[in-house]
This record gives C-alpha cells, structure tokens and sequence, in this order.
C-alpha cells in the first residue's frame, strides 16, 4: 500500500475508538441503539435529549439519493437499502440524519459520529421520502 | 516384517492385557481418563432402534456448520461460567451423527434453496428453486412443469400424520418452504413474475397448503407476503390471513397475547406471522415467542392433529444465518442457543421410542478461528495467552506481527472487511459514488486497502460489534464446508460417517415406513 494511502485511510480506521462513550461523559457520543426501548419505542435517554444537540456514533448506511441532506446513521455497518431485499436486511438500530450541508459519503464500513439536534417524531424526509419516527436535524458529521 | 502380522500380533496382545491393565495406568486416577471410560461404557450399552419413527422432528439451524457451532458452544459454557469448551449443547449429547456435504448441483457453496430441497426431498437440485429437480431453470416458470418433486412433509400426511413448519426467518423463506412450496425461484415470496402461469406464489402456496392440510402449523415472520395493507408485499391485492381464519378456520397469532390464545388442541390449523418480516435476532426478541416455545406449540398442536398417527416437524433457527451473513457473532451464538433450547424442547416433549429426531445445519458460513488462544478465552472477544503454569488463560491477549490483539473468531469476508475505498471519506459525490454500493459501478472499482484496528476486549465483546474480515462485502458468505447432523430414535444409527445432504430424507423416509 503508499504511503499516502496509509495516511488517509488511518483516521478512519481509527475511528470507532474515537467515537466511544467514556463513561459519565454527557457530551460523548451515544449508540443508536441508545435511542430505542427494547420494545422500539424511545428510550428515556432519547426523551431526555429531545430538542437537544447531541453526538451519536455508528455507520453511514449508502446515501439514498446523491447530492442530498440526508442520510441514514446505523448501529452497525450496513450496506443494504431499506427497500432492497436482501438475505442481510435492513437493521433496527437507525437514525436518520439531515445535515446542514451536502452529505459527502463516507464508506459504510468507517465509523462516524453524526451532532445535531434530537427530534423525536414522525417526519417525511422531502429530498428521499424516508419516513421515520426520529432523527437528527442540523447535523454534521466527523470521521 | 509385513504389515498384517504386526496387527494381528498387536490386537492379541491388548486382548490380553485388557481393563484391568488400564487401571494400572499412571493416568487412571485422572478424571479425564475416568470421563473417557464413561463415555465408552455407554458406547457399549447402546442399541440401535429399529422401530418404526411414529414421529419426525427435522431441526435445521440455517448456517450453523461445524465452526459455527463450535462458537456457540463455547459461548453457552461461557455463559454458564465455564471455560465453553466443555459445555454439551442439547444436540450434542445425541447418540449419532455424521458428516453432511451441502452442495447444490450447480453450486460448490450452496444456498438455503436447494439444501432445503435436499433434506425434504431425497434429491440435490440447484441453488435457488424449491420443491423442483435440477432441470428447472431459477427464474424460469417454464421449466416447471414435470420437474416438481415431493417432500416428507407430503409422505408423513399421506400416511395420516400431521405436519408443520416453525422458522424464525419469514415462513415463506427457502428453508420453511421447501416443506410445502415448489418453486423456479425463491424470491418469489409473494407475487410471481408477469406470465408465470405454472405456480403460484410461496405465501399463495403456503395458504394453499393448510388447505389441502400438508400443513397444519405454521408458525415463523414474513407476515407482508400474506397481504396488500399497509406493508403488505402482495402485487394480487389478496388478503390470505383473513382467508386462512375466514375460510380455512385458522388460529392466527402475530404477538405473545394472540400467541398465548391459540389452543394447539382445538384441531384448527395454526398460522402465526410475528412480525413483516424475519423475526427478531433471540438478542433482541420482544413480544414475540422464542423458538423453543413455538417448538412447543407445534409439537402439541401436532400430537393432537396427528393422533395415533403422529406427526412431522421442520424447525428452522434461520437467523444464525443471518447474523452470520452480518460478521456480527455476538447475535449468531445467541439465536443459537434458542435453536439448542428448541431441540431441547423437542426431545423433552417426546419419546425416543418413537420418535426420530434429527438436528442439522443447512450450510456453514465463512466463519474461522484463530489460535493458539488459553482456556476459557471469550469466544466473542480476544484470543488471550495460553498459561503454561495453569488452566485459564493469561489474560493478556496475544497480538500479530502487526502488534495489536485479534478475537478469536473472524470472518473470510463481509462488512466487518478492515479494507475500505482508499478514497474513503472523500469521495465525491456523484450519483454513480452516492446512491450504489462503491465498487458496484461500472468502472467505478476503488482500490481497497487498510490495516487493523486497535481492538479492546469491551468493544470485541459488544453486541454490535462485527469481527474482522478480510474480503470486503455487503453480506458474509456461505461456505460450501461439511455440517454436522445429529440424531437420536427410530433408525438414527443410519447416520454415519460423510453423507450426502439429501440422504436425510431417506434417513428419515426409511424410519417413518420401516416394518414394525
């Protein structure tokens, strides 16, 4: 492998270890799966920051649309599409994403930690038609 | 000297030491060594049944091989505070197996299809089509007609018996269905294609089933390809699960509430759709019931439907499978000691007089172990140091040349591949890079590269977490790797040594019909 690519690819390998949770840090990323009851409704962490800015790490699952605000962050890597079908299908741990700004894809193996603000919620995604109960909304993201 | 006298000369002479001389041994005292003498002990006293199989429960958990196995055995002896290699899972202590070899006709790695068909039909076929021989062409209705084959779940009604089928995955996916569907191609769930005349859809034919009373239970996920409502995946507009409790007098149950009302005594046919699709990973089970328990259910509902004349079983654990295609072992292991609970339950609910019980995987999936890891290392985290002082392990992991810890178990391929784009993270933002898989684009292939990751114990053992891979995909892969098949009643002795996969149905056929 260069050298070059070496130096690119590192950061995101290292990733995962960046966006861990230390424990008792209110600011640290949480874990999608954070966000859900057992039964799939919302936790009481996911109450609690509603309305507020928070850090979530996981996956960028393939953007649905190119050029969009919009992505889907997943618990763990996932490649699928939620309307494909697929032996691999689509995981419960999700937590759709708009973003402030184009999304620029990252690899949906590479892990990220998306920051915006918690809403809970149905809503209808305009640019993808993604419906869903939760999201964040002016978010950003890091690798 | 020739080689038959030295073994002739040899066979005499450990004639004549015999037992008393094994005592004399240094090792004797050694509860490694009494253990040993047990399990030979009851070798001896074992007798093979040669009655007639009044019973036939066939248990697959789809993907669980040998080495699949091998984890979750670990994990369930973990789990109970021991080192996990230890542990006998339920299938375990059962007094026969073989090895199984599962390829399809046309595919050195087979898939759930045609190893489905060849456990239920007696004969290999190719990947993707159910119920049909090898001249089917997958996709193509047209080759149907004269290449439909029958399964045991067919034979056992025809004999009086009752039959069901319970899966963890959609009932109407490859596995439940090769008890009662016959199909060009899997994926035809719940609409065939635009002039498709010659069969109707796996949920149409699964409706069609209970019916006709091939099926009488039938209990798993899939519940879309039932209806056209809200979720529903049916192109014909149909409601069958009104049709089935309308018209056919179905118990239906889609939760634990409705699942505790049905009355597997009532004589009525069971249908249970617990949720859209597959059902819950065991990790995440909730408001649903566990394999063991839908076991259960089928089992009671049969006896009672089937009556003197008993009954066949397919059970299916077909999430092992799919948290396997994940590279996520931590929920493969877990779905899998439902699955070993399941057999459990089977063997308790009935008798081994009569009862043949057969447990088996359909395929192996491209799982492999590290090593040399010391006792009692987590089956799901680091591969730690083997202490030459001790029994357990050092508690250090060991590390690569690399320098950094591996776990124990990792995957060939699969989305836990270390190798990403080396344009990772900025790649542009084309239609071609955004909304396909990269790699999948015409000319658009990345180069992959990467190296290992810094990997603790806590994030390694995490629900979540995905174990290494090498070779980057979407899904994990089969493995076209033996399996193992464990049996116990009516003529399981007949499983020996390394079989075909479609001599489980003769096994099985032989038992049910064999001369009292």
């Amino acid at each position: 492998m260069h050298r070059r690519h070496l130096l690119m690819t590192l950061p995101f390998l290292a990733a995962p270890a960046l966006v861990r949770a230390a424990p008792g840090d209110a600011d640290a990323p949480i874990k999608v799966r954070d966000l859900y009851t057992r039964a799939r409704g919302f936790s009481d962490l996911a109450q609690a920051r509603d309305g507020r800015r928070i850090s979530v790490s996981g996956y960028m699952a393939p953007p649905l649309k190119a050029q969009s605000r919009f992505f889907v962050l997943t618990g763990r890597p996932m490649a699928v599409c939620p309307f494909c079908e697929s032996d691999a299908e689509w995981i419960e741990d999700i937590l759709p994403v708009q973003t402030k700004r184009i999304v620029d894809p990252v690899y949906y193996t590479v892990g990220i930690a998306a920051r915006g603000v918690l809403n809970l919620g149905s809503f209808t995604d305009p640019e993808t038609g993604f419906v869903g109960q939760m999201r964040l909304t002016d978010a950003s993201f890091d690798n | 000297m020739s080689l038959k006298p030295y073994l002739a000369a040899s066979a005499l002479a450990l004639a004549a030491t015999g037992a008393t001389a094994q005592t004399d041994l240094p090792q004797a005292s050694s509860e490694w060594f009494a253990a040993a003498q047990d399990t030979v002990a009851q070798a001896l006293q074992r007798q093979p049944n040669t009655g007639r199989a009044l019973n036939v429960v066939l248990m697959i958990s789809d993907g669980n091989g040998v080495g699949t196995n091998y984890a979750s055995r670990l994990f369930q002896g973990q789990q109970t505070g021991g080192f996990g290699d230890e542990f006998v899972q339920s299938h375990e202590s059962f007094p026969h197996l073989a090895l199984v070899k599962t390829y399809n006709v046309n595919a050195q790695t087979p898939d759930s299809a045609g190893t489905g068909t060849a456990m239920m039909a007696g004969v290999k076929t190719k990947a993707g089509i159910i119920g049909v021989n090898e001249n089917v062409v997958r996709g193509d209705c047209a080759t149907l007609d004269g290449n439909t084959v029958t399964p045991i779940s067919r034979i056992a009604v025809d004999m009086g018996k009752a039959s069901g089928i319970v899966s963890t995955a959609r009932i109407t996916h490859a596995t439940p269905a090769s008890a009662y569907a016959q199909t060009v191609d899997r994926n035809f769930e719940a609409h065939v294609p635009e002039g498709c005349e010659s069969q109707t859809d796996i949920a149409q034919q699964l409706i069609e089933a209970m019916e006709s009373g091939l099926i009488h239970v039938a209990m798993g996920g899939g519940m879309r390809n039932f209806h056209a409502g809200e979720g529903g995946r049916r192109e014909d507009g149909r409601d069958l699960i009104a049709y089935a409790q309308d018209e056919l007098g179905a118990q239906f149950a889609s939760d634990m509430a409705s699942f505790k009302a049905v009355d597997p005594a009532s004589g009525a046919p069971i249908l249970g759709l617990f949720e859209s699709s597959h059902m819950m990973y065991e990790a995440d089970r909730e408001d649903e019931p566990s394999l063991a328990e839908m076991t259960a259910a089928a089992i009671a509902a049969l006896q009672a439907a089937g009556g003197d004349n008993g009954f066949f079983l397919q059970v299916e654990a077909g999430r092992v499978d799919h948290a396997n295609h994940g590279g996520n072992l931590a929920r493969v292991v877990r779905d899998q000691q439902a699955f070993a609970d399941a057999v459990a339950m089977a063997d308790e609910m009935t008798d081994d007089a009569d009862t043949l019980i057969v447990v088996t995987a359909d395929h192996e999936h491209a799982i492999a172990f590290n090593g040399y890891c010391g006792r009692g290392s987590d089956i799901l985290g680091l591969c730690m140091g083997i202490d030459g002082a001790g029994v357990a392990h050092t508690g250090e992991p060991n590390t690569a040349e690399d320098g950094l810890a591996y776990t124990v178990a990792g995957y060939l391929n699969g989305a836990g591949s270390i190798l990403v784009p080396e344009a990772a993270g900025e790649a542009d933002t084309s239609a071609t890079n955004a909304s396909v898989e990269v790699g999948a684009a015409e000319g658009a292939v990345p180069v992959f590269s990467g190296s290992r990751p810094a990997l603790s114990q806590e994030q390694a053992t995490d629900i979540d977490y995905l174990q290494q891979a090498l070779i980057p995909m979407s899904s994990e892969t089969h493995s076209g790797e033996d399996v193992a098949v464990y049996a116990k009643g009516p003529w399981a002795h007949l499983f020996d040594g390394t079989l075909e996969q479609n001599v489980i149905f003769h096994v099985m056929h032989h038992a049910m019909t064999a001369d009292r």
